[in-house]
């Protein structure tokens, strides 16, 4: 799956509708209001007495940003005031510390993950506090292949920050940029410079991080093709170690910062057909693999090795090579994913601080994985990851006659046939190379509930 | 979803025995389909069983000091039993799979010496033991299966009180539990492990995190693959020849 798969405009123009980018399956709106904090602790207990009890990926959210970029639909919060900041550390530190006693010491941290918002909203020194606290309640790995990476705002980073994260333990980063180009830095109110990027990136490698990730979009207003393909450039010029292209969705009912965005300025669909082809170029001509969804890395990176030998992973902070990790999430909106649950935090800051001031853990709602989910989950995985399934291998893991059990999915497949996304060969189904680029589109065909949704319309009409 | 494709787990109920026969899984088949009783005797039999159930997952089949009265041969799940220390620190005794039976140490004192838990859905067949005892003294075989299983009862718990290693324990514990399972019709390699790793390590008196870090190290050396709670035995003659030394064959 390395090489970059060849770009097709007519097809992708063909396919190209909302649907879910399967961090998770079932993904997060099955998520449900009866799974509470009792089941979170249950399925932690259940995940320690394991013969062998899964190692430990730590993942915090820290929701928020200095300025508000307008493309953006995380779970935010715009302020300037750094005092919420060390408000928000306080009962962090409280969350972790329910948290860890629920955890066998003898289960290591292999990642920890920092994500926003804006991470370094925090300082250094906050940041420290917050990785004493996680490495008080759970034991580090020691392991030279532990992940921990931290997203970055170069906009807000001194180089003497990079350093002092380096110190703390950080060996990833990852940096948003999204565009150089100046009018569209101005229509999604991001001004950012290529020097203050080029330094953050400069002083992650110059202090030991093992790899550096920076984020591009495509599809914003004002983007051009000679705009891109500048920055483009310069990225590549830069030879990050990984590289997401996302793709801009416009949907100001749903993410309300992009009411800012005047619809006027976007690219028309095949303009912005026509920026990824640009990206997919680029990367391909600059030694890039492709990784599925929108990732790329260079091949010696861990990502691209990891794909080679089949042990590529994907959870909700995207693709990583720590496979059997339970994980945990701290903080507003965090998702935890241990053994066969999901469980995630309230989306909004009062639930959430209103819980840890209770001394309760904070879950919102969560899933019980079900037989069906958990097989399901697995195929998704390995489509999204290895770019196809092996049947055999499957049956025998979950005790089934694929045919049978996937009867109707299986009928929803000789379209994508006919168009060349999917084969079927020595009892794989796979993605083809034209396929690679839609592999969301080939792992909903599998999704129990996405046609469950489609049978039942009423249930997800809109309120008019 | 179609529950059609699902194959369906090796389950001893699906071969209920009848008035008859006892369930293939049973202690107790030996004891009639060989030795040539008749009807009446076999019906005589038959009449002592009581089938109940089912215990979930958690719930307790008997606890120390309860008045004895019955034997109980596991039909389906898994049922262990334990005492709790002067400590307070619970004892594990073992672990009872399908076909086997539970209570046999009680016979002495009239009361039961243990607790006996289910770890998942657990179903029993209960054999009144002071009628089963009075009709043995009339059928032979009866009787030398009763003294058989006694003798087996005895042998097992003596097996890990000797001087080994973690790995030797583990292994053997593994092995055991294939030589078990394959003896009622069940795969000898890949075993669904219904005990915690708590469990497993108080009943091979090891600390939690010994027995993964053995079966870690089991894994690396192919000698094992865990996924969860299944484990997949790779290599069956190299944990036997690491289990040789406490199971002595």
């Amino acid at each position: 799956m390395a090489a970059i798969p060849p770009f097709d405009a007519e097809l992708l123009r063909r396919y190209d509708r909302p649907g879910p980018r399967y961090t998770s399956y079932p993904t997060a709106p099955q998520f449900r209001t009866d799974f509470g904090p009792e089941d979170f602790i249950r399925a932690a207990r259940l995940s320690n007495d394991d013969p062998i009890p899964r190692r430990l990926s730590l993942y915090a959210h820290i929701p928020f940003c200095f300025s508000p970029c307008f493309y953006c639909g995380c779970n935010r919060i715009i302020t300037r005031d750094l005092s919420r900041g060390e408000a928000y550390l306080e009962r962090l530190v409280r969350e972790v510390s329910m948290l860890g006693p629920l955890f066998d010491r003898d289960r290591e941290v292999m990642q920890v993950h920092l994500g926003g918002g804006t991470p370094n909203f925090l300082g250094a020194n906050q940041i420290g506090a917050l990785m004493e606290s996680l490495q008080t309640h759970f034991r580090f790995s020691e392991s030279p292949e532990r992940d921990f990476s931290i997203e970055l705002d170069p906009r807000f980073m001194r180089a003497s920050d990079i350093e002092a994260l380096a110190f703390i333990g950080f060996n990833r980063a990852s940096l948003g940029v999204q565009d150089f180009d100046p009018a569209v830095q101005k229509a999604v109110n991001r001004i950012q410079s290529v020097e203050e990027t080029m330094a953050v990136i400069e002083a992650c490698r110059r202090h030991g991080f093992r790899s550096v990730n920076v984020d591009l979009i495509y599809g914003l207003p004002l983007q051009t093709r000679e705009g891109f393909s500048r920055t483009l450039d310069t990225v590549i010029q830069a030879r990050p170690d990984r590289l997401a292209i996302y793709s801009y969705a416009h949907l100001p009912q749903l993410f309300r910062p992009q009411k800012q965005i005047d619809p006027s300025q976007l690219p028309s669909p095949e303009d912005k057909l026509g920026l990824l082809q640009l990206a997919i170029e680029k990367l391909s001509a600059a030694g890039y693999a492709y990784i599925g969804m929108d990732h790329f890395a260079l091949p010696g990176d861990d990502l691209a090795l990891a794909q080679a030998r089949g042990g590529l992973h994907r959870n909700f902070m995207g693709y990583t090579t720590h496979a059997e990790c339970d994980l945990i999430g701290v903080g507003v909106s965090a998702i935890s994913h241990v053994g066969d649950c999901f469980a995630q935090n309230p989306r909004d800051l009062p639930s959430w601080e209103a819980a840890i001031d209770a001394g309760r853990l904070p879950t919102w709602r969560g899933l019980q994985l079900e037989e069906d989910d958990v097989l399901r989950a697995d195929l998704i995985q390995q489509l999204m990851c290895q770019g196809e399934v092996d049947v055999r291998e499957l049956e025998d893991r979950h005790g089934i006659d694929f045919a049978t059990y996937f009867a109707t999915e299986l009928d929803r497949l000789p379209p994508l046939e006919a168009d060349g996304l999917v084969e079927r060969v020595d009892g794989r189904i796979r993605a083809t190379s034209r396929g690679r680029l839609l592999l969301r589109i080939i792992a909903a065909c599998f999704d129990r509930y996405l046609h469950q949704a489609q049978a039942e319309p009423a249930r997800f009409s809109k309120a008019i | 979803m179609s529950i059609a494709g699902k194959r369906p787990r090796p389950n001893p109920i699906a071969d209920d025995g009848d008035e008859l026969r006892f369930c293939s899984t049973c202690a107790f088949s030996d004891a009639c389909l060989s030795q040539g009783y008749n009807k009446s005797d076999l019906r005589e039999l038959h009449v002592l069983v009581e089938h109940v159930g089912p215990f979930h997952e958690g719930e307790h089949i008997f606890r120390e000091g309860d008045e004895f009265n019955a034997i109980a041969a596991v039909r389906a799940g898994t049922v262990k039993t334990y005492v709790v220390d002067a400590a307070g620190q619970e004892q594990v005794l073992g672990f009872h799979l399908p076909g086997e039976i539970i209570g046999l140490n009680a016979i002495s004192e009239a009361r039961y010496p243990c607790n006996a838990v289910a770890l998942d859905t657990v179903m029993l067949c209960r054999f009144s033991f002071p009628k089963m005892a009075l009709l043995a003294t009339r059928m032979p075989g009866l009787q030398a299966q009763l003294f058989k299983l006694l003798s087996q009862d005895i042998g097992k718990a003596a097996l890990l009180a000797g001087d080994y290693t973690a790995d030797e324990r583990m292994a053997a514990f593994l092995v055991a539990l294939s030589r078990r399972f394959a003896q009622r019709g069940f795969s000898a390699t890949r075993l669904h492990l219904t005990m915690t790793r708590t469990d497993i390590a108080n009943y091979l008196r090891l600390a939690p995190e010994t027995v993964s870090r053995v079966l870690r190290r089991l894994q690396e050396e192919g000698l094992v693959k865990v996924e969860r709670r299944e484990l997949e035995i790779s290599d069956l003659p190299r944990l036997e020849a690491l289990a040789r030394v406490v199971l002595r064959n």
